[in-house]
């Protein structure tokens, strides 16, 4: 418990940091202070990705060593990363009803793409609620987890592919395309976001091993008072 | 047997039992026939708007309806038939192969007679080549859906609220199979090349073709 307050504690003072940062980074000559909502999408969606390339990754090892951890591990970073998918979408609607003069166009790929793969992994968390054996729980979901991953790079990649309303990538292999103190401004987010994704992660995988060892108590209780056979009551 | 023969073996006894039963082209396409009709119905007089959204509507039906096809087949898949299957010794990988065989051929007549009903209550103004982009689009639609139906079909089986879970499963994983056909149609009519669209379905297709191949063993024992 220790453990993740210390982690809660680290992933505060970063976002405070990011905070600072993207409230002193000058604003975009065009987007005026609407640019700063960059600051939470980019991570909240950069985050989203690294989650359910962790879900896809646990699946993987689920499906190979069996061991438990692995879907604790895949199960969270998938609710973590619904969490963060849905923070990027509200907050990129947000900008784009200040800048484009619309919350959302279904023309274009980025957005669409984005709320398929959110439904997708609300899919693959609506699938673990409806099973109760975990280990029928973790075999189904682990296969799940591998199937919804092929649409993340789709996801990625929808605005270089398609011709689309939502800029290219800001960061490529030859350069940024931003002004170097917004860019920094981002990246200190996206550090500070991801730390917060490692303090989500270790609190709810700790949570699902309570629930694992909460559940493994009560069919013992279960046990307990399960009624004798009429043979071994004998003459009542 | 080899195993191209035990998957045609699958696909013809799943067709075998969809004749006798007729769920398919009995039920579900009358089914998707008067979905067709309702939206004009809705629209009143307005031919021109109509027309123009034929195309569109066929494709919305087609993924709402064929998930009805794809996941249909695996609810006549019962425990008992993949426990025989198991004994005989049959590959998983077979046994999905083929299921995608018989799905993907009950899929493509289906969506055939969908589509000349959409023709026939809409009259789009389709550009020429239509009918073999259409064709081309309809038979990796009917591959891909039947993969993921399959997929989705063996991940819920025998889960309560299947039937609602497998479509949140299928319906947005297949919208890479839906911008592919519709956007192949729409490309045509602008006079823009159909290939990239063709390509985004066919790597779908075989994407869940190999996840289908690959996962078939851990599918076999999640049904368990």
């Amino acid at each position: 418990m220790t453990r993740i307050r210390v982690l809660f504690g680290v992933a505060a003072a970063a976002m405070a940091v990011g905070l600072w940062f993207a409230l002193t980074a000058p604003p975009d000559a065009l987007q005026g202070e609407y640019s700063r909502i960059i600051n939470v999408h980019v991570p909240s969606l950069w985050l989203a990705f690294l989650a359910f390339g962790v879900t896809a990754l646990g699946s993987i090892m689920w499906l190979w060593k069996k061991k438990q951890r692995w879907d604790r591990l895949a199960s969270a970073s998938a609710e973590v990363g619904v969490l963060f998918t849905g923070i990027g979408l509200f907050t990129g609607m947000v900008w784009g009803q200040a800048v484009w003069g619309r919350a959302w166009d279904w023309g274009d790929p980025r957005l669409t793409s984005t709320a398929v793969m959110f439904f997708v992994y609300l899919g693959y968390i609506a699938l673990r609620n409806a099973v109760d054996d975990p280990v029928v729980k973790a075999r189904r979901s682990a296969i799940l987890g591998v199937v919804a991953v092929v649409q993340v790079p789709l996801v990625y990649f929808s605005v270089n592919l398609f011709r689309t309303l939502h800029q290219t990538q800001s960061i490529r292999p030859d350069g940024s395309t931003m002004p170097a103190e917004m860019l920094v401004a981002m990246l200190v987010n996206v550090a500070a976001f991801t730390i917060l994704y490692v303090a989500l992660m270790a609190a709810r995988t700790d949570i699902a091993r309570i629930e694992e060892a909460n559940r493994e108590t009560e069919l013992l209780a279960g046990d307990a008072v399960k009624p004798p056979k009429l043979s071994e009551v004998g003459d009542v | 047997m080899s195993f191209w023969n035990q998957s045609l073996e699958i696909a013809r006894v799943d067709l075998r039992v969809e004749r006798r039963l007729g769920d398919t082209l009995r039920i579900v396409l009358p089914f998707a026939v008067v979905a067709l009709m309702v939206f004009p119905l809705s629209l009143g007089i307005e031919l021109a708007t109509i027309s123009r959204i034929g195309p569109a509507v066929f494709w919305a039906l087609g993924i709402l309806f064929g998930m009805q096809v794809a996941l249909r087949l695996s609810a006549a898949d019962t425990q008992e038939r993949r426990d025989l299957h198991a004994l005989l010794g049959v590959d998983p990988a077979a046994r999905f192969v083929g299921r995608v065989l018989s799905g993907g051929v009950l899929m493509l007549a289906f969506l055939v007679v969908l589509f000349i009903a959409m023709v026939l209550i809409y009259g789009p103004t389709l550009p020429s080549g239509s009918w073999s982009t259409v064709l081309l689009g309809t038979v990796l639609f009917s591959i891909g859906l039947t993969e993921l139906g399959t997929l989705a079909g063996e991940i819920t089986a025998g889960l309560r609220n299947r039937t609602a879970l497998a479509s949140l499963i299928v319906a947005p994983l297949a919208l890479p199979l839906v911008i592919g056909a519709s956007q192949s149609l729409e490309a045509l009519s602008r006079g823009a090349g159909i290939l990239p669209w063709v390509l985004l379905m066919l790597a779908t297709d075989l994407a869940l073709a190999v996840i289908g191949v690959g996962m078939a063993r851990p599918l076999e024992e999640a049904t368990r």
